[in-house]
């Protein structure tokens, strides 16, 4: 359980470049119409010079997912999103995104996606209607200024330039501009970074709003927790690869202890007892003011049956139990021995709302899908 | 297609700085020369003191008072302490004394006072003292005249600097609105990310420069149109062959535009941008002749300078606005500026990528 693998990132056998893949694809046949997949990569490399950005990546984003790409900075992400994007032409391996070859076809793909930049990127001197229309001007299809504002709360603001909204507003500005051309899929490029939780948090319900109206949805980011709570399947990627890539959920379970148990009692419980339970891998125990808390490791979810068993047996007076899974930013140490990034707390850890059944809901993602 | 260059041109009227450049900048340029009288440099205020008691003496004061490019004022009987102190004060540049007769006889003699720095002025007021004191000489002697030497200015008027300096400031307000402000506006624009963002959309990413350089021209048509008339109203004769003058602006323009595209491909980052635009189009405004001829400059400079576009264009827009010469006839200040016009071009296209946005 402690090495992670996964059947997506095995690398591509086939050795015979772009174009043969391509005629090997089933997605390639429905090319322009409705293809099962949003997008299919398959050992897309790409070097700048000596350094690798990508190498050897392959995986699948369904239509209608929320696809996260997770990493810390230069593990590859915006490599990955600029191929994907037709920005940069893939050097070996292929990429099809909504049914196009991406190396083929960038104008006709780019026509059906929305892409969303980390930097502002809209002319400081226009107005945010004034932006939408012009944006809108490069697509066939286009969405109604007005609409889209409103879309995002925005109406208000139609007169203001980007540089007069805060971060948040901006983000939402800019994310609501990738929707101009009403695309099958849109791109979010790290669409949280540097913002503070409320607005963060806003800004997950927008995306999952964008979603459920049917487009589908792959973003990168390097919070772990926005992964786990918005994300339905994430691909880890470290160093041009794809380390693992699995519902965030799944990829939890893959380590030793994916479970955490939080056992609050009035009376503390012998710690020799409690490492005795079936499943449970380590103890962390502290006295706080509401009483004897107890944190377990475990590798099922058995532990909590059997500590909630153990409270009354020993007379402790069992006051709260709880049962979450353990986080990525765990799974992501134990993949690569480090850590993702040190602000996983500013994005409001959502824990102790989590409800204990969730640990044991497969398919969805940890902490419930309302968060 | 439509949406995209209004949008460059809202960009545009609305950035202030570049507004200044383009408009404010040169109109104030105009107003502060137009305040300097340049024309009146060789305007000398002599004053004319006969004080021979003999014909010649009066003879020569009647001569000296009437010349019309001198502002003279005949003042009998001045002591040379009365011409020192008038030279001190500065009511005088110069002071002719005439007479008295010498002891023992000869020319009579008249002395010229003054405080004239600039040998180039005292010169020409020698010059033109010497000819009156030798046509009084020969009027005295009853001789006929073997020359006479006279002057007839070539066109219809007369031009005044405030009229050579018009197209000047066209000139400069194109390149630096042009240059600084196309290399800035792509400088800009790669740093915000607006040219990354406009890749990801299907607009060939052509179609998005070429209406931001559209909208410069658009702008310096504008221009032209503004700061000629802002020079009329002012009083210089520009309107003369105004549509050929706008047509060796436009062209040459391009030029400049080609430059800031150049400037934005060799140097990264806003600031740098701005600073070596500035670099380029400065000395280039000021050696081409915007505010005085080229001819003034040392001769190895004057070479130099031909090599420079504004230069050509300006002696173009010249020619057709004060001398009345037809656009035929600059046909080889043409063909400079349209080689200047490819080179850059090529250049430009070398230097600057889209793609690396």
């Amino acid at each position: 359980m402690s090495a992670p693998q996964s059947p997506h990132e095995e690398p591509p056998t086939d050795p015979s470049g772009p174009a043969a893949s391509a005629a090997a694809d089933p997605s390639a046949v429905a090319e322009g119409g409705a293809a099962p997949l949003a997008i299919e990569v398959r050992g897309l490399t790409r070097r700048y010079g000596e350094l690798v950005a990508l190498d050897g990546v392959s995986f699948e984003v369904r239509r209608g997912e929320i696809f996260g790409v997770l990493g810390p900075n230069g593990a590859g992400k915006t490599t990955l999103l600029d191929t994907l994007e037709g920005l940069a032409p893939p050097q070996a391996g292929s990429a099809h995104v909504l049914g196009l070859d991406v190396a083929r076809a960038p104008q006709r793909v780019k026509q059906r996606i929305g892409v969303q930049l980390q930097a502002s990127s809209y002319p400081a001197y226009l107005t945010l209607t004034e932006i939408l229309e012009l944006f809108g001007s490069f697509y066939e299809r286009r969405a109604d200024p007005a609409a889209l504002l409103a879309r995002v709360g925005l109406e208000g603001r139609a007169r203001s330039r980007v540089g007069q909204l805060s971060g948040g507003l901006a983000q939402r500005f800019s994310i609501v501009a990738a929707l101009v051309n009403e695309p099958e899929l849109v791109f979010l490029d790290e669409p949280t970074a540097g913002l503070d939780p409320d607005a963060r948090r806003a800004l997950w319900e927008l995306v999952r709003e964008v979603r459920a109206a049917g487009t589908t949805v792959v973003l990168t980011t390097h919070y772990m927790e926005e992964a786990e709570l918005l994300c339905d399947r994430v691909a880890i990627l470290e160093g041009g690869r794809v380390v693992a890539m699995d519902t965030p959920l799944a990829l939890v379970r893959r380590l030793d202890a994916p479970y955490r148990v939080r056992l609050l009692t009035r009376e503390p419980l012998p710690r020799a007892r409690l490492e005795g339970l079936p499943g449970v891998v380590g103890v962390e125990q502290e006295r706080t003011e509401e009483g004897a808390l107890a944190r377990l490791h475990a590798a099922s979810a058995e532990a909590a049956a059997a500590a909630s068993a153990l409270a009354a047996e020993a007379g402790a007076g069992l006051l709260d139990l709880l049962v979450e899974p353990a986080t990525l930013e765990e799974l992501f140490l134990a993949l690569t021995g480090r850590h993702l990034g040190a602000d996983r707390h500013e994005a409001g850890a959502p824990s102790a709302s989590a409800p204990p059944a969730g640990a044991g809901d497969a398919d969805g993602p940890p902490g419930g899908g309302g968060g | 297609m439509r949406i995209l260059l209004g949008a460059q041109v809202k960009v545009l009227v609305r950035d202030r700085q570049s507004l200044f450049w383009a408009l404010i900048f040169p109109l104030m340029l105009l107003g502060i020369f137009r305040l300097f009288s340049f024309d009146s440099f060789a305007e000398e205020d002599l004053v004319v003191s006969d004080r021979s008691g003999v014909a010649a003496g009066a003879r020569l004061e009647a001569a000296v008072a009437a010349l019309d490019f001198l502002e003279v004022e005949a003042r009998s009987g001045l002591d040379d302490g009365a011409a020192h102190e008038l030279l001190d004060d500065g009511d005088a540049d110069a002071v002719l004394l005439i007479g008295p007769p010498a002891a023992g006889g000869g020319p009579l003699p008249a002395e010229l006072l003054h405080a004239i720095d600039d040998p180039g002025r005292l010169a020409a007021l020698r010059a033109a003292l010497g000819s009156v004191v030798d046509d009084v000489n020969i009027g005295l002697t009853g001789a006929p005249r073997a020359v006479e030497l006279t002057t007839r200015a070539s066109g219809a008027s007369e031009t005044t600097y405030f009229d050579f300096l018009a197209p000047g400031i066209v000139g400069l307000a194109l390149l630096t609105f042009s240059t600084i402000g196309l290399a800035s506006s792509l400088a800009r624009y790669r740093e915000e990310g607006v040219l990354r963002r406009v890749r990801a959309t299907p607009l060939p990413p052509w179609r998005f420069f070429s209406s931001l350089v559209g909208s410069y021209v658009l702008l310096a048509v504008v221009q032209i149109a503004l700061l000629l008339l802002a020079a009329t109203a002012l009083g210089a004769e520009v309107l003369e062959g105004v549509l050929a003058l706008a047509l060796f602006a436009l062209v040459g323009n391009l030029v400049f535009l080609n430059l800031g595209v150049v400037v934005a491909g060799l140097v990264h980052g806003r600031y740098a941008v701005e600073g070596a635009a500035n670099a380029i189009t400065f000395p280039m405004m000021f050696l081409s002749g915007s505010f005085f001829p080229t001819s003034a400059l040392p001769e190895l400079v004057q070479r130099l300078v031909e090599l420079l576009p504004l230069t050509h264009m300006l002696r173009a827009m010249r020619a057709v606005s004060l001398d009345g010469a037809s656009v035929w006839s600059q046909a080889p200040e043409l063909a400079v500026l349209l080689a200047w016009v490819a080179l850059s071009a090529l250049l430009a296209r070398a230097v600057f990528r889209l793609q690396d946005a």
